[in-house]
């Protein structure tokens, strides 16, 4: 598996950096300038232009491209202009408040998705099946802040049991979370319901039940574990999204999260913060790939690392 | 008749005042109030900590207070000094050297008792005595200096309010002088707005992630997005403040923030939106403050671009407008309509003939300009910048459209607008603008002076006006000119001034002694929790 590792360490590295090129470019490509940012409407045009110059904002681009590249293999990403302090402690304070979101919201989705699909699936076209497809699509097509505020609306202001906004305590991380794993059942759902029917006919089944095997032992032993590889592809991705910053659901509730911080700092024109915030959600994701990559072998063993 | 007693309790009164306007003396004032009967402890207590000492005032309760924006950092100086969040903050963890009395608009002496033009170049402040950090160190003539220091070298948006500063002097450690290259007579004017931090730790890493205060209230604690606390001093030299704990939450999401609101979560916000307040001020749990504030909106011409080089154009385009109606229509509770260029609550704010709704005239101006035809021009704005800004762009755009003038209205992006702005690459340009300071100078002089060359608007007779009123360090003087400079860019309708903006404080019931203020940075060591 080491070779393995090291090629998917090498592509990490490629995938960062074109990530961080990309940003480099774009974010200095639109209209806008952190130095007037910081200095606002009433600065004057040699205010600006001292600042531009003290920020190195006046260097030509590819000298900026290579002095910024250097720093960021030292893992030196400077300070935020717009904070004026350094990126990295601004980051990891939001990343952490982001992660206790993303994974309560994928913990409640994946203990939801799976009894409702497994139950839509074994009573396949009755009932119960058609209401869990219709409660899926609802929680797919729902926006996300119409949900957040609707559930302020009768969680915080009419039943006054849980608070509108915040982030100190578990109620605080109720609204939030059931808002952001909502779509996630939706489509969690639907893919345990049609993993499972698929395999349900696959000849080995058929064996696990011919010999007598009890059929709670067939659905979990032989049925579930073969269908989970799309499940924790999906679920993988989805939590990747989650990390790298859910910004209408974190402007919703008021969640100090890696979001919002992002579009403040694009919107600042913060190039460190923006540069940074974007290396920590690429590596983020790409982690959480390698991690499903590596569960594949374990889920199914007739996979192997090339 | 008053009797003997209330003679005594006035005249202790007002010893105690003006005490704490630093006109007398401690020694001075001990010896008075001790002539009056107070034993020598309680004189020097009344001395130490002023009536405050006399009332039932322990600070006690929490208040929770959203504010409208996000609080970015707590540093006064930096990039954020002019943030009403960080300034809200640091009028209670920090302080000034004079304040402006929210209610009348007067220079009160804050951290400095008195203040003086010594010659044209030269101000003088008089420190308080016996003022600590509340590390305990002294406050004394080096923390001003260091801090004005800072504020230069940190270029932040106040630095230009400092920028003729040539030397801070400090001869003794209660008095501070300051030195300008060319005469400067906002200096305490721009004193209301500057923050003294203690000399030996401003400049430490990380100080302002869990500052060292001089103001009513401590620094505790600060999540950033999430809360901030702030205890109470209780023996703060100005009294102690009502409440012993204030905590400022951050809920950006105004429905979110409006339900905290009504459920008692948090008990003071205020920058909602029009279309909030009429459902709050039915709320008997509530109650709304409405206050004139130093915000209002503008419609700039550039003035360097044909049509608009021509005032006849402008003020046909002003004539075209029926503000009446559209304050009516959109802005109830929020604006109202504006009398010149510059709020009523400025410092200078002189009123002008309003231009009066006349399609017919405003037609008759561009037939006179050329222009029986119309034109073609464009407006650029920054959605956010203000209350219902566009449904405002709307409204004035078919306005214009009855007289010819067809506008094409550009939203862009705040960075982007700013880019434009300051290049002079518009038509027309639509906005909110703020006075910090509450004096003309700061929008009169800084936006309309030729070599600022924000308009493309050129005068030198108004030029003239505005720095010998930036100059001038008597108040009476610096009123007559920006009357006269009020009147220049009024008539030559350098841009339209449709609308200043009122500040809505809304607040549970519970809280009193609130004072609400043009300026958008609330104070709230006068509130007190009732029962």
């Amino acid at each position: 598996m080491t070779p393995y590792l090291l090629r998917r360490f090498a592509y990490a590295i490629f995938v960062l950096w074109g990530a961080l090129t990309i940003i480099f470019v774009t974010i200095r490509i639109v209209p806008g300038d952190p130095a007037s940012m910081m200095l606002g409407a009433g600065a004057t045009e040699e205010d600006v232009a001292a600042l531009r110059h003290r920020l190195g904002l006046d260097e030509p681009l590819p000298v900026q491209y290579v002095q910024f590249l250097g720093d960021a293999i030292r893992l030196d990403f400077g300070n935020s202009l717009w904070l004026n302090r350094p990126v990295l402690s601004s980051i990891g304070e939001r990343i952490t408040a982001t992660a206790r979101l993303a994974v309560t919201a994928m913990a409640i989705a994946l203990l939801v998705s799976f009894p409702l699909g497994i139950l839509a699936a074994l009573k396949k076209r009755t009932f119960i099946d058609g209401l869990v497809s219709v409660v899926s699509l609802l929680g797919q097509s729902v926006p996300s802040f119409w949900l957040g505020i609707m559930l302020i609306l009768v969680f915080a202001r009419q039943l006054r049991l849980l608070p509108s906004a915040g982030s100190d305590t578990w109620k605080h991380l109720v609204l939030p979370s059931v808002t952001l794993a909502l779509p996630l059942i939706g489509v969690l759902t639907r893919l345990v319901r049609s993993g499972l029917l698929e395999v349900m006919y696959e000849d080995y089944i058929r064996t696990a039940r011919a010999k007598g095997l009890d059929p709670r032992s067939v659905l979990v032993r032989h049925a579930l574990r073969n269908m989970l590889i799309p499940v924790v592809t999906v679920a993988g991705l989805q939590l990747g999204n989650l990390l790298g910053g859910t910004v209408i659901v974190e402007t919703v509730f008021g969640w100090p999260g890696i979001g919002r911080l992002l579009v403040d700092a694009i919107f600042n024109r913060d190039y460190p913060l923006v540069q940074a915030a974007i290396l920590c959600i690429t590596a983020t994701f790409i982690t959480i790939n390698l991690i499903v990559d590596i569960s594949y072998v374990y889920l199914d063993p007739r996979i192997r690392l090339q | 008749m008053e009797s003997p007693a209330q003679e005594s309790g006035r005249r202790i009164y007002e010893l105690v005042r003006r005490r704490r306007e630093g006109t007398i003396s401690r020694r001075a004032f001990v010896q008075a109030v001790t002539a009056l009967g107070l034993s020598m402890p309680l004189a020097a207590m009344l001395e130490r900590r002023g009536l405050a000492a006399l009332q039932e005032s322990a600070p006690s309760g929490e208040i929770t207070i959203v504010l409208p924006r996000s609080l970015v950092a707590l540093d006064p100086h930096g990039a954020q000094s002019v943030e009403e969040a960080t300034a809200v903050i640091s009028s209670h963890v920090f302080d000034t050297l004079v304040v402006r009395d929210a209610a009348t608009g007067e220079l009160q002496p804050r951290l400095a008792t008195s203040w003086q033009a010594i010659d044209e170049t030269t101000w003088e402040f008089k420190l308080r005595e016996g003022v600590t950090w509340h590390d305990g160190t002294p406050f004394t003539s080096a923390d001003v200096k260091a801090s004005l220091e800072r504020v230069q070298s940190l270029e932040g948006p106040l630095a230009p309010l400092w920028a003729l500063v040539t030397e801070v002097q400090t001869p003794d450690d209660l008095t501070v002088i300051f030195k300008t290259s060319e005469p400067q007579g906002t200096i305490p004017v721009s004193a209301a707005l500057f923050f003294v931090t203690p000399a030996a730790h401003s400049n430490d890493e990380g100080f302002f992630d869990n500052p060292i205060g001089i103001g009513p209230y401590k620094f505790v604690s600060w999540v950033r997005d999430s809360e901030l606390r702030l205890e109470a001093i209780p023996d703060h030299w100005a009294g102690a403040p009502g409440v012993q704990t204030l905590v400022f939450r951050d809920i950006p999401e105004v429905s979110a923030r409006v339900t905290a609101l009504e459920t008692g979560e948090i008990d003071f916000t205020f920058g909602l939106p029009a279309d909030q307040l009429p459902a709050l001020a039915e709320n008997s749990e509530l109650r709304i403050d409405s206050t004139p504030s130093y915000a209002y909106y503008f419609n700039w011409f550039n003035c360097s671009r044909e049509p608009f080089t021509d005032a006849r154009v402008r003020r046909a385009m002003a004539h075209a407008l029926d503000l009446d109606t559209i304050v009516n229509d959109l802005l109830q509770g929020v604006g109202v309509r504006a009398q010149a260029p510059i709020p009523s609550t400025i410092f200078g704010f002189a009123p002008q003939t309003p231009y009066e709704y006349d399609p017919e005239k405003a037609k008759a101006l561009l037939a006179e300009a050329g222009l029986e035809n119309g034109f073609e021009t464009h407006v650029i704005w920054n959605p956010g910048s203000g209350p219902q800004d566009r449904e405002l762009v709307q409204a004035m755009i078919s306005y214009w459209a009855e007289i010819g003038v067809t506008v094409e209205s550009r939203e862009m992006e705040r960075a982007a607008w700013l880019d434009a702005l300051l290049a002079l690459d518009w038509d027309m340009d639509f906005q909110t603008n703020t006075v910090r300071t509450g004096d003309a100078d700061f929008t009169l002089r800084r936006l309309y002076v030729s070599s600022a060359n924000r308009t493309g608007y050129a005068n030198p007779e108004l030029d003239t006006i505005l720095v010998e009123a930036a100059a001038a360090a008597d108040p009476a003087r610096r009123q007559e000119l920006y009357a006269q400079a009020c009147k220049i860019i009024w008539d030559d309708a350098v841009g339209i001034f449709p609308f200043e903006l009122l500040e809505n404080y809304v607040y549970r019931t519970r809280l009193t002694d609130f004072v609400p203020t043009p300026s958008a940075v609330p104070v709230f060591t006068s509130v007190k929790i009732a029962e």
